[in-house]
């Protein structure tokens, strides 16, 4: 057999490395149930990216350590970002400045709107009532289907925002006349001391707090921020931390400590699936999701089966099919969850709120019109049963 | 003596034409429908291509005399396995995408780059390398073969590869399969190499049938490749505009143009906010035109009544389809005209009481000409004096980010020159409502008064689109923004914008390096070499330029437009004949069609400016051929100044093939959309003047 001489040896590994560019991305891959392409999309801290100085809208963070050479490691969600001074947090909205961990959305919502609270959803807390909504930019997610990408994949000083300290939330609620301050579109985890001091002062006044998030926080922090909360909706994206990590960038045990220390603090939550067709759209993956709901949180939770609509860079899918929600709620309810909902489909019976015992319709919901006769005060009109929720 | 490969080798080049300007083609709409349907996907699409090309031709110079010497036997194996990587490469985009990327996922500028790139390597490489490597091959047996007979073959196989698949191939097969039928040519062609220079047949035998193996193959894996990994493929066609797949997924129909779900039967929001949001506002309506449609849209039109509704679809495998899964319905008074629907606009009298349009985004050049200055004009002018006209952007849930807002400032500003009263409304889309009478923003009220039930916008629609939302979004309009008039597409560049802040890039690294790349190539070229480059530089940003401006007027126009293309290949056999019978006065010839390149460049722009709309299709098609002509002229020529040697003749290909790259790139992505159509002549103009100076300070020192 003939030898290989160093040329050809040279040419032979380059070419075996040119083959191998594409997968430059250094991503790894796995033939798990989640499918082919990279299977962690998780963000990654952005060094050396934080602005010089600290601007208006900052304060120090509240959960933070400081480590060797002046490092902190974040403390507030399981990304748990060490950074050096100068580095930019996972989320975008934390960076480390001389050893001090400092939040940059702090006052600065850059998207603040009165929302029906159903919108959030939320179907078992103060019906018909309107959510002054607050937005900062960040989240500590990458979900590739991200209705609000323009604000959770930007940084603070990328959008433009309104000054609105927390006494200024909460003088801005009660104009609007509503009820409850949501903390909302993107990633309210992120805007943690913004939000924690807003709530105090809103709770102050006899306005409701509602979390509406994906649940990636440390039970800590949760726990200090479930002491002023009134309400949550929390989105389980999936029940595969395969899908976890390659759809959204997270993982899934973290999100289900959140549920279960909610539970634990009595803080009214509701959940929300977003059914992705080819990824979260398995009947037994349902089943597992639900039997894990009735063994850590009980029956009660209100569960809604969201619609998928193609969006951000999950734009090449089809919209999730009306007969899969329904077959979804159908089979939740059978496995014994008491409160199923359709969400981002009108005109449908997973729009009303049915009593689990008698079967009647007590929430008539047409879209934001709501009709709720049948309920009174927390009761079944026709059998009595108590319906758990936040009914006024 | 003996010339014993000379006529094979011929046919092999011609064959090798015919099957990569197919392979070509279909390869840079697969990209299209795999990666986003942008003008930079394609110019990135076809610059890969040219630019890997002209890297292989250089590197036949290189490697035939060291590693891989000229024989015709060698030169047949390669052609066999050229055949085979055309169906392999077809196949490769398709299944590697969804290993390499999420599915259903779009993909950012980076990874669509090196995707692109290291994809259509292996093929273009190959394919560059061919060429001068096909001139050597007979010049072992005839050392003066001249290389311009190569150019004309290869010339000659483009032409004919191009008018196949244009006219012929795109009507009757699918893709693998034209694939295969362009691939025949060149299986046949090789032949001879075999059977004259090896003793065994057997070898070619085995070739063929594995070629063969892979073609059938490719043809089986068809469907297969295209099936969803969820749901059903109840449709598949490959029309002249794109690939077409109906999708079922239980009761839910989805039709994906180009890889993009655009229509489907539960998708009543959008078929509600686009339909109810302007006819809402009118009193008597009569007669309704769209332009393409979204799912359910006719059905929510009928509940208006009107007398007429004409539907302009471009491709009428589209509306077929659209009817045949239910996706829209057949009312009363509902007229299907297939044609561009600019062009429509322009060629009737008729006047309507609303005109909706429904296209994607503007992304491309050719749908970018519905949401210009003058076409918003033309719609003013078949509107009723009480006539509305409303179109539609992608929505925001939340917040406006910065170049979407700057598109529909763009939009805003351009349209409202036509029309008395103008709001947008937010929502899944952002729905324009243009009209010379007063517009209501209370949706429900009106149609609460025109006793039209609706789903979704009777119960969401004040709780979505709060007066203070509506209020927000019609007051981040920026007074300032440059309109979007046809001849500077400044939309374009916003939409280049918000696809690089979707995927949080820029494109800098890329034109930084492919800059220092090109001024490191420059500087190694010969003066020939630079006025080929120069040329192919011209002729490729000419040929977008021409179908671009062409476009503006007569539409889109599939066989007039394919005709152009073929002119610009055609017109290269005529001009290379011709530079070779001229030859002996070489530098006067080069010196005459560059003072011709530009002097044709400033002749376009001056008619085209002035006389815009009263030009005649022949005159862009004359034009695209005198072009063609003295580019062609330009290439026996300049390798008669230079030397037609082995190593000059591989450096001219890849001089003229790095230009077309290079021409190709900067008119789509950076002269039309940042200059306009003016400074892109200009632009190109500038780039053949320097050619000419260059010759003709070269003649004056010699």
């Amino acid at each position: 057999m003939k030898r290989i001489n160093r040329r050809h040896f040279l040419c032979s590994g380059a070419m075996f490395f040119c083959s191998a560019m594409p997968s430059y991305a250094s991503w790894s891959f796995n033939g798990g149930d989640a499918g082919s392409g990279p299977a962690d999309i998780r963000g990654k801290v952005f060094k050396g990216d934080a602005p010089k100085k600290i601007w208006k809208w900052s304060c120090e963070g509240r959960y933070y350590k400081r480590i060797l050479n002046d490092k902190t490691v974040c403390g507030l969600c399981p990304n748990k970002c060490v950074l050096s001074p100068g580095d930019r947090a996972v989320c975008r909205g934390r960076i480390n400045a001389g050893g001090k961990l400092y939040s940059l959305v702090y006052g600065n919502p850059c998207a603040a709107n009165v929302d029906p609270i159903e919108k959030k959803p939320l179907f078992h807390f103060k019906p018909g009532t309107s959510a002054f909504s607050i937005a900062t930019t960040g989240c500590n997610f990458r979900c590739l289907n991200c209705q609000n990408w323009e604000i959770s994949q930007a940084k603070p000083h990328e959008v433009r925002h309104t000054e609105l300290f927390p006494p200024d939330v909460v003088r801005a609620a009660v104009r609007s006349k509503s009820s409850s301050v949501a903390y909302t579109y993107s990633e309210a985890t992120v805007f943690f001391e913004y939000m924690m001091d807003t709530a105090r002062l809103a709770k102050e006044k006899g306005i409701s707090n509602l979390w509406i998030s994906n649940g990636y926080i440390n039970k800590e922090p949760l726990l200090e921020l479930c002491s002023v909360l009134d309400g949550a909706n929390v989105n389980l994206k999936s029940f595969s931390d395969d899908i976890y990590r390659k759809l959204n960038g997270g993982r899934l045990e973290p999100v289900l400590n959140t549920f279960k220390t909610l539970h634990e603090r009595n803080v009214h939550f509701e959940i929300t699936n977003l059914v992705v067709p080819g990824y979260v759209d398995d009947e037994e993956m349902v089943k597992k999701m639900c039997g894990w709901i009735l063994k850590n949180l009980g029956p009660d939770y209100p569960l809604h089966f969201s619609r998928f609509a193609p969006k951000y860079k999950l734009d090449r899918l089809p919209f999730t099919p009306v007969s899969t929600l329904t077959r979804f709620r159908k089979l939740a309810m059978k496995e014994g969850i008491h409160y199923v909902y359709l969400g981002n489909v009108s005109n449908h019976e997973g729009n009303h709120t049915y009593c689990h015992k008698c079967g009647k319709i007590l929430i008539e919901r047409k879209g934001y019109f709501i009709n709720r006769d049948n309920l009174e005060g927390d009761s079944c009109r026709f059998c009595k049963t108590v319906i758990p929720g936040v009914w006024s | 003596m003996k010339r014993k490969n000379e006529k094979s080798v011929v046919r092999v080049v011609i064959a090798t034409g015919i099957s990569s300007v197919v392979t070509q083609l279909l390869v840079i709409r697969e990209f299209l429908v795999q990666f986003a349907g942008n003008e930079f996907v394609i110019a990135l699409s076809l610059f890969s291509w040219l630019i890997i090309g002209g890297i292989g031709a250089l590197s036949a110079r290189l490697i035939t005399p060291r590693f891989f010497r000229a024989a015709a036997v060698r030169l047949g194996g390669l052609s066999l396995f050229l055949t085979v990587l055309s169906a392999v490469t077809l196949l490769s985009i398709r299944y590697l995408r969804d290993f390499f990327f999420i599915h259903g996922s779009s993909v950012g500028f980076y990874p669509t780059l090196l995707y692109i790139f290291s994809i259509t390597a292996p093929y273009a490489l190959l394919l560059g390398f061919l060429l001068p490597y096909s001139l050597y091959v007979l010049r072992v047996e005839k050392n003066d073969f001249p290389s311009y007979r190569i150019y004309i073959a290869d010339n000659f196989g483009d032409v004919t590869g191009g008018a196949l698949l244009s006219f012929a191939l795109v009507y009757l097969v699918t893709p693998m399969q034209a694939v295969c039928i362009a691939g025949l040519p060149l299986l046949f062609a090789v032949f001879p190499l075999f059977f004259k220079n090896f003793p065994g047949k057997v070898f070619y035998s085995i070739g063929a049938a594995l070629t063969l193996t892979v073609f059938l193959g490719g043809i089986f894996l068809e469907i297969h490749s295209l099936s969803p990994q969820k749901g059903k493929l109840v449709y598949y066609g490959e029309s002249r505009y794109g690939r077409i797949k109906v999708l079922q997924d239980e009761e839910l129909f989805t039709l994906f143009s180009d890889g993009i779900p655009v229509y489907s039967n539960q998708n009543m929001i959008m078929a509600e906010e686009v339909v109810h949001y302007p006819l809402s506002q009118l009193k008597n309506i009569k007669n309704v035109l769209v332009i393409s449609t979204t799912g359910g849209m006719m059905a929510e039109i009928e509940k208006y009544k009107p007398e007429t509704i004409d539907y302009v679809e471009l491709d009428p495998e589209v509306s077929d389809i659209l009817f045949r899964f239910n996706l829209i319905k057949r009312v009363s008074g509902l007229s299907v005209i297939n044609q561009d629907g600019r062009a429509y606009l322009i060629n009737t009298d008729k006047t309507y009481d609303a005109i909706i349009v429904n296209l994607p985004e503007p992304e491309t050049f050719q749908i970018n000409r519905f949401f210009t200055d003058r076409f918003f004009a033309l719609a003013r002018n078949h509107l009723t004096p009480q006539g509305i006209f409303s179109f539609s952007m992608q929505g925001y849930d939340n917040y406006l980010a910065e170049p979407q807002r700057q598109k529909l400032s763009s939009l805003f500003n351009t349209v409202s020159d036509h029309f008395k009263n103008l709001l947008l409304l937010p929502g899944q889309e952002i729905v324009f409502l243009c009209s010379d009478l007063p517009i209501s923003r209370d949706i429900p009220s009106l149609l609460a008064q025109k006793e039209i039930p609706t789903d979704y916008i009777s119960r969401f629609f004040y709780g979505n689109l709060t007066q203070w939302r509506i209020d927000e979004l019609n007051s981040l309009i920026d007074p300032k923004t440059p309109k979007n008039i046809d001849n500077s597409p400044r939309l374009m560049r916003l939409m280049f914008s918000q696809w690089f802040a979707k995927f949080s890039t820029s494109p800098a690294w890329f034109f930084i390096i492919t800059a220092i790349i090109l001024a490191g190539y420059l500087f190694r070229l010969h003066l020939e070499e630079y006025v080929l480059f120069s040329t192919g530089c011209m002729t490729m940003g000419c040929e977008i330029m021409i179908i671009f401006a062409f476009q503006i007027y007569f539409g889109y126009i599939y066989h007039q437009i394919g005709l152009i293309i073929t002119v610009f290949l055609a017109g290269l056999l005529p001009g290379a004949w011709l530079g070779n019978h001229l030859r002996h006065h070489a530098r006067k010839v080069l010196l005459f069609t560059d003072s011709m390149l530009i002097g044709m460049m400033f002749c376009f722009l001056a008619a085209y400016i002035f006389m815009g709309d009263k030009l005649p299709v022949l005159f862009y098609i004359m034009t695209g051929f005198l072009i063609s002509v003295a580019c062609g002229c330009q290439f026996p020529v300049a390798l008669r100044l230079r030397s037609d040697d082995n190593s000059s003749v591989a450096r001219a290909f890849s001089a003229d093939l790095a230009g077309a790259a290079f021409g190709t790139l900067v008119t789509s992505v950076v002269l039309i959309p940042y200059v306009g159509i003016t400074g892109a002549a200009f632009g190109l103009i500038a780039i053949k003047f320097i050619s000419l100076i260059l010759v003709r300070v070269s003649h004056e020192k010699n």
